[in-house]
């Protein structure tokens, strides 16, 4: 039964997650789905694939280690919980146990950014930078529900591990149409088209760009959106492209510490090409231990909210020519 | 038993009502799922350890000679914020107003870089023995005589750290530490057993060279003779007493339900509630 989804629909990111899982369950004989007591998600392939499915309970470093252990016995297996708790708590198995012998692990969480609610120790806001680090292991951070389900579906073909984080996945906003964008691990999507700055983004925040990119339109600015969901490998082109087309004027805006992320990866790319931008400014967490409130306070609080994003893109379109004066 | 711990046991019973009470009212209210099947089955434990075991001061939180209490199931925090309001640390009202709200002091898990009243920051579980391990050397270093006692659900000790510390714990023969486990066998999506082997539980303890009593973990008659036996705080073994309990005690729609792991009450399911606790309380009083 086809489904269209319209933009700004809310859809759990977490059902895709069951949903596709069971589908490919069928399709690949080898495909494990493993968890440490986080598998409210995962019922359908449980139910469908009991053998193929491993609660470890709460033993996070032993559920990475296990899922090694089933890649080299020639499977493919994926882990899906928390990210603050899989992220750090199972590192040292996810860098040396999966990333080192290029193991096809997929990870799949929840909970990326200052999301939920939960306080510090809920909120995953290091685990881009620390993914990153890791040899071998492709990097990615979605915000539109129905996109985590193509990237898992892509994931299948490739070699080695990838980390695929989501927001809180119960209500995200579908941002785009189905086929309306060419999704392809390693390549940013253009959300948006802009002349006058572009802004980088990833996740939950990509809605936050494109109503941020909004109010600039009413202030006659074009700003270019790009959701660059995969942050590792990083799609320079892209970077270098944007640059040239968008006066070199470039905000990067994410719901992770705002060193060590996307704004981190973008500007090693300005660095290496050499790419001379005209200004560059990074939204993001800074390096403080959150407390409560719900997500867009916190993001409010923290400085990267809509307000604080339409702010900085004021400024770096400021830079920009003025099109009420026609000199454009 | 005598008269005087006959009638202690009935006011923490009463305290106990109270604040499961309190946490209903509280998951009524707030909008935001509450870890209430997890808060109600500790209710007795941490009434029994804030009015009754542990020897802390709201007036003097800072006070050197405090037992340490380390709720290493951090989300069990609002029923931890509102047992310590009863016993005079913080004002329910504030907890009730603010819980979850921007800038509050109060949220899912014990911060306490904002709630300075809890020994520490908790959440992501497995961490709580092993802080209280080294807690406990350092204690015993300097001289100290106080207890340090640490609260886990029995699916957090499936976490390898909490075996690596109650390691230690032996290895140290740190007797001022206490754990005391919730027993409820439910994780947050398996009953124990179904998809963890447990058992044999205490063994397990045993086994790791800990003394291990075993209590009923909604009796206050039995809470109260654990506590009452805990060996002196320079004896050389650590102690674990294991708690049987019910995730969601007291509320029999709860009452081993999965669904009950994190939940929110609307008005109605609050009455509901409040209704199935006052029969519960009956029923126990019978
Ligand atoms: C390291 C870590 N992994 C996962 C979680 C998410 N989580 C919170 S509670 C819970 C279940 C805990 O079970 P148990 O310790 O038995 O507590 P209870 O059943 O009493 O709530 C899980 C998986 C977490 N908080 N920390």
């Amino acid at each position: 039964m086809p489904v269209t989804f319209t933009f700004g629909e809310m859809l759990s990111a977490r059902s895709v997650i069951g949903s596709t899982l069971a589908e490919l369950g069928e399709q690949y004989e080898n495909l494990w789905v493993l968890t440490p007591d986080i598998g409210a998600t995962l019922v359908e392939f449980r139910d469908q694939f009991p053998d193929r499915f491993l609660d470890v309970g709460l033993a996070e470093q032993v559920c990475v280690g296990i899922a090694a252990g089933l890649a080299y016995d020639g499977n493919i297996p994926v882990v899906s919980g928390m990210l603050p708790f899989l992220s750090m708590r199972a590192l040292e198995q996810t860098r040396t146990d999966v990333c080192y012998p290029n193991l096809p692990v997929k990870i799949i969480g929840t909970h990326g950014g200052l999301v939920g609610n939960g306080g510090s120790t809920h909120y995953a806001v290091e685990d881009l930078a620390l993914m990153c680090a890791l040899t071998n292991m492709t990097v990615t951070s979605i915000g539109d529900p129905l996109m985590v389900g193509e990237v898992i579906r892509q994931s299948m073909q490739m070699q080695g591990p990838i980390y695929i984080r989501l927001s809180v996945g119960k209500s995200d906003a579908v941002l785009y149409e189905p086929g309306q964008h060419d999704v392809r691990i390693g390549k940013g999507i253009v959300a948006r088209e802009g002349t006058d700055a572009t802004i980088f983004t990833h996740g939950t925040t990509v809605l936050q760009a494109l109503k941020a990119a909004d109010q600039l339109a009413l202030d006659g600015r074009s700003v270019r959106v790009v959701d660059m969901f995969t942050l590792k490998p990083l799609d320079g082109d892209l970077v270098e492209r944007c640059a040239a087309e968008t006066g070199g004027r470039f905000v990067v805006l994410e719901d992770h510490l705002a060193y060590g992320g996307l704004a981190s990866r973008i500007a090693d790319v300005v660095l290496d090409r050499a790419l001379g931008l005209s200004s560059f400014e990074r939204l993001g967490i800074p390096q403080v231990y959150a407390g409560f409130g719900d997500d867009e306070q916190l993001r409010d609080k923290h400085g990267y909210g809509l307000a604080a994003t339409v702010a900085a893109l004021r400024r770096a379109v400021a830079g920009a020519s003025d099109p009420s004066k026609g000199t454009r | 038993m005598d008269d005087t711990k006959v009638g202690e046991i009935e006011r923490l019973e009463d305290l106990a009502y109270e604040l499961r009470a309190k946490l209903l009212q509280l998951c009524g209210t707030y909008e935001g799922a509450v870890h209430i099947g997890g808060d109600l089955s500790v209710a007795d434990i941490l009434t029994a350890l804030f009015n009754y075991g542990l020897h802390v001061n709201p007036a003097d939180i800072a006070d050197p000679r405090r037992d340490r209490f380390v709720l290493s199931k951090g989300h069990a925090a609002v029923c931890m914020y509102i047992a310590m309001a009863i016993r005079g640390f913080f004002s329910y009202d504030d907890i009730l107003k603010t819980y979850g709200q921007l800038g509050s002091a109060y949220g899912m898990h014990p911060c306490k870089v904002q709630l300075p009243g809890v020994e520490c920051s908790t959440g992501s579980l497995g961490h709580g023995l092993p802080l209280a391990v080294g807690m406990a050397l350092g204690a015993r270093h300097r001289g100290a005589s106080h207890r340090i006692v640490c609260l886990m659900g029995d699916g957090e000790t499936g976490e390898g750290s909490v075996w690596e510390a109650a390691m230690a714990a032996r290895s140290n023969e740190l007797g001022n530490l206490v754990a005391f486990i919730d027993r409820n066998r439910q994780l947050m999506t398996s009953f124990a057993e179904e998809r963890v082997v447990f058992e044999p539980y205490p063994d397990k303890w045993r086994a790791f060279g800990w003394e291990v009593v075993e209590a009923d973990g909604h009796d206050m008659a039995s809470l109260v003779a654990a506590i009452d036996g805990l060996p002196a705080t320079d004896s050389g073994r650590p102690t674990v007493v294991i708690c049987e309990t019910i995730k969601g005690k007291g509320v029999d729609f709860m009452e081993h339900n999965l669904a009950w792991h994190a939940g929110s009450l609307g008005p109605a399911d609050l009455e509901r509630a409040m209704a199935a606790l006052e029969a519960s309380r009956r029923k126990a009083v019978a």
